[in-house]
C-alpha cells in the first residue's frame, strides 16, 4: 500500500471531522448517517475522490456509532441500528450506570468496525475478482437478486416488489443512453417537460430528497416533538471503567461483529435487522438469557458489535459488484458518480489508490469513533438536547445545495429534490418501501443495457437460464428469497 | 417452445422493450396488489382522515409552504445580483428564521435569539464555504 500517495493532513483531518459530524447526527433521534451523508455530499465535490471519501466513511461510521448515545440515554434509538442497545443500555442508565453502558456500547463499536474492515478488505477482492468473469447475464440476474432480498425484507412482499420495479420505471424516464449502448431516442417524458427530464431525474437530489426532506416532512407532521432537556439525559456518576467487563465475551463480540458483516454485504438489508440478529443469538448462547432485556451488558455488546459490523460489509457489494450494501453506501455511489468513478467488478482492480484510501479512511474513523466518544462521552450525550428547530431548518438549506451543485446549477434538481422528498413521505403511509425503489432507480439503467444486449447478442430468453452454472444459482437465490418470503408471510398472515 | 422464447430486437425501437416490460410488471403488481388489498383500499378514506387529523397541520403544510417559496424565490434574487450567489444567501436567512419560528414549541426570547443567530450564521459560512473557498455556483 502505497500510503504517501494519499494521505496526508488533510485525508485525516477529514475522516475524524466527518466521524464527529457522524456522531452528532447519529445521537440526535430522528437523523441518520444516511442524512449525514446526504447533507455532506456537497462538501465533496472539492475534494477529491480519495479525501471525499475520507470524509463520507468517517460520517458513516460515526452515525451508526453516534446512534447508542440516546438508545442507552433515552431509551429512544438515535438510528434504526440501534433498536436492540436500547433493552440493556436503557434499564442500565435508569440504574445509574449510564456512563458505563456507553463505554461498553462503545467498545463493541471498535471490535464490530474492526471485524468488518478485515473482511472487507479479504473479501471484497476476491469477489471482484470473481465478478469480473460475470456477462450481462449473470450481471442482469445480480441486479434482480438484489431486488428480489430487498422486497423479501419488506413487511410486505408483493409492496417491496413493487417498490423496487417502481424505482426501475423511474429511473428509465430520459434518454436511452448512447454511451451505453442505447438509441438515443427519448421515452417516458411527459409532454412538455422534455427540456428538464432529457437525462431523467439526476440521482443524488432523488437521494436527497427520499432521505432529507422527507425526514423534514415526517418531523412536521408529528409536531417537531420537544427536544430532550439536560435532565432527561441519565449518564449517571462518573464511575471507574474496566475492560474486564468484556471477560468471557469475546465469543459473542466476534460472532455479533461477524453477523453485523454478512447482514451488510446482503443488500439492502440494514442496521436494525444486524443488530436484532446479533442481539437474538447472543440471547440464545448465552448463559444468562433471562438478564438480557434487564440491563445485561453482553446485549448491548451484541447490539453495537453487530450494527457496526455491518458497516465493513456494506461496502463489500458496493466495490465488488456495484450494488449498494443499504441506503447510506447508495449515497456514496453518488460521491462515486461526481468525480466520474465507476463502482463494479473492476474498482478495485483499476483504482487501487482510491481502494486503499477506503480502507485506511475507515480505520480511521474507527479509531476516531472510540477516542472521540470513549473519552468525550459525557458532551456527546448533551447532543442529544440540541434544539430541532435549529437543526432542521439548516439540513434544509444544506439539501439545497446538494441538490442545486450536483450538475453545476440546474434548478430543476432542487424542484426534483421537492417532488421526491413528497414522495417520500407519501410512501410510507401508503407502505411503499424506499429500500427497494432505491435500488431499484440505482440499478435500472444498468439492468436495462445488460437485459437488452443479452437478448440482441443472443435473441433468446432462455439464455437467462441456460447461460452458466452462475445463472442457475442465482435464479435458485432469487426463487428462495421471494418463496421464504411468502411462506413465512403467509405463515405469519394465519 | 424455440420460438416463444425467441426475441428479435430493433435497434431503433429497442428504448422501449425495458420500460415497456417493466410497465407491464408494474400493471400486474399493481393489479394484485388491488384485488388483495381491495377492502384496505376501498376503507382508505378513513386511513387518510385519520393521517389528516392526526397531522401537525399548520407545521407539515407551513414547511411545504416555506419551502415552495424558497425555492420559487432563489432565482429571481439570485438574478438581481447575478453569479454571487445572493440568491441563496438572501431567501437561505428568511427560510432558517421561519421555519425554525414554525418548529420551535414556545417561542421565547431565550430560544429565539439563538436561532435567529444561527439563521443568520449558518447561511453566511455555507455560501462563503461553497462560493469562496469551492468556487462552485450558487443561484
Amino acid at each position: 500500500m502505497d500510503i504517501l500517495a494519499f494521505i496526508s493532513p488533510l485525508f485525516v483531518l477529514l475522516a475524524i471531522g466527518g466521524t464527529l459530524v457522524g456522531i452528532i447526527f447519529g445521537a440526535i433521534p430522528g437523523m441518520t448517517a444516511t442524512m449525514a451523508v446526504a447533507v455532506c455530499l456537497p462538501v465533496t465535490y472539492s475534494l477529491g475522490l480519495e479525501n471525499g471519501l475520507a470524509l463520507l466513511l468517517g460520517l458513516y461510521v460515526g452515525g451508526i456509532s453516534g446512534g447508542l448515545v440516546p438508545a442507552i440515554l433515552l431509551g429512544i434509538p438515535g438510528t434504526p441500528s440501534s433498536i436492540t442497545t436500547t433493552l440493556d443500555g436503557h434499564p442500565m442508565a435508569k440504574s445509574g450506570h449510564g456512563e458505563k453502558a456507553l463505554r461498553i456500547g462503545i467498545c463493541a463499536s471498535l471490535v464490530g468496525g474492526l471485524v468488518s474492515l478485515l473482511i472487507l478488505d479479504l473479501f471484497a477482492p476476491t469477489l471482484a475478482d470473481f465478478a469480473i468473469k460475470f456477462s450481462y447475464v449473470e450481471k442482469f440476474l445480480i441486479i434482480l437478486f438484489a431486488l428480489s432480498v430487498m422486497a423479501a425484507l419488506s413487511s410486505d412482499l408483493l409492496l417491496g416488489i413493487f417498490s423496487g420495479f417502481l424505482g426501475i420505471f423511474i429511473s428509465l424516464i430520459g434518454t436511452y443512453d448512447v454511451t451505453k449502448g442505447g438509441n438515443g431516442e427519448w421515452r417516458l417524458i411527459p409532454p412538455g417537460t422534455e427540456y428538464w427530464l432529457e437525462s431523467g431525474f439526476s440521482l443524488l437530489p432523488v437521494l436527497i430528497g427520499l432521505f432529507g426532506l422527507a425526514a423534514i416532512l415526517d418531523e412536521a407532521e408529528t409536531g417537531m416533538k420537544a427536544g430532550m432537556s439536560r435532565k432527561d439525559v441519565r449518564i449517571g456518576q462518573h464511575e471507574k471503567f474496566s475492560l474486564t467487563i468484556f471477560k468471557g465475551q469475546w465469543v459473542n463480540l466476534i460472532r455479533s461483529s461477524c453477523i453485523g458483516t454478512f447482514v451488510g454485504i446482503l443488500p439492502g438489508v440494514g442496521g436494525s435487522a444486524a443488530s436484532i440478529l446479533s442481539y437474538s443469538n447472543a440471547k440464545t448462547f448465552s448463559k444468562n438469557p433471562e438478564k438480557f432485556g434487564k440491563g445485561e451488558p453482553a446485549g448491548i455488546m451484541a447490539s453495537e458489535a453487530g450494527n457496526n459490523g455491518l458497516t465493513g460489509g456494506a461496502l463489500v457489494p458496493l466495490l465488488s459488484l456495484g450494488i449498494p450494501g443499504d441506503s447510506t453506501t447508495a449515497l456514496l455511489i453518488g460521491a462515486f458518480t461526481l468525480q466520474g468513478v465507476q463502482v463494479g467488478p473492476l474498482f478495485i482492480g483499476n483504482n487501487p489508490v482510491t481502494w486503499d484510501a477506503m480502507i485506511l479512511a475507515m480505520l480511521i474513523a474507527n479509531i476516531a469513533m472510540f477516542v472521540l466518544m470513549y473519552y468525550a462521552i459525557r458532551y456527546f450525550a448533551m447532543v442529544v438536547t440540541v434544539p430541532k428547530c435549529i437543526l432542521f431548518p439548516v439540513i434544509l438549506m444544506m439539501c439545497v445545495i446538494g441538490a442545486y451543485t450536483i450538475n453545476y446549477g440546474i434548478m430543476f434538481d432542487v424542484w426534483t429534490l421537492l417532488i421526491f422528498g413528497v414522495f417520500g413521505w407519501l410512501m410510507a403511509k401508503i407502505r411503499l418501501e424506499v429500500a427497494p425503489f432505491i435500488i431499484g432507480f440505482i440499478l435500472g439503467p444498468s439492468a436495462e443495457v445488460y437485459f437488452v444486449k443479452t437478448l440482441e447478442s443472443f435473441g433468446d430468453l432462455t439464455i437467462f437460464f441456460t447461460k452458466s452454472w452462475i445463472a442457475v444459482f442465482l435464479w435458485v437465490l432469487i426463487a428462495l428469497s421471494v418463496g421464504g418470503s411468502a411462506y413465512l408471510q403467509t405463515k405469519k398472515a394465519k | 417452445m424455440g420460438n416463444l422464447t425467441h426475441v428479435t430486437i430493433d435497434f431503433d425501437s429497442s428504448h422501449l422493450i425495458f420500460p415497456a416490460l417493466t410497465g407491464c410488471i408494474l400493471g400486474l403488481l399493481g393489479l394484485a396488489i388491488l384485488i388483495r388489498d381491495r377492502r384496505a383500499i376501498l376503507a382508505s378514506g378513513a386511513h387518510w382522515r385519520r393521517i389528516l387529523g392526526e397531522t401537525d397541520k399548520m407545521r407539515f403544510f407551513g414547511t411545504l409552504a416555506l419551502t415552495v417559496l424558497y425555492f420559487s424565490a432563489m432565482v429571481p434574487v439570485g438574478d438581481i445580483w447575478p453569479n454571487t450567489g445572493m440568491g441563496f444567501l438572501l431567501c437561505s436567512i428568511p427560510l432558517v428564521a421561519l421555519s425554525g419560528l414554525l418548529f420551535m414549541r414556545d417561542r421565547t426570547l431565550r430560544k429565539t435569539v439563538p436561532l435567529m443567530i444561527v439563521a443568520v450564521a449558518a447561511p453566511l459560512l455555507v455560501w462563503w464555504l461553497f462560493t469562496d473557498l469551492f468556487f462552485l455556483t450558487l443561484p
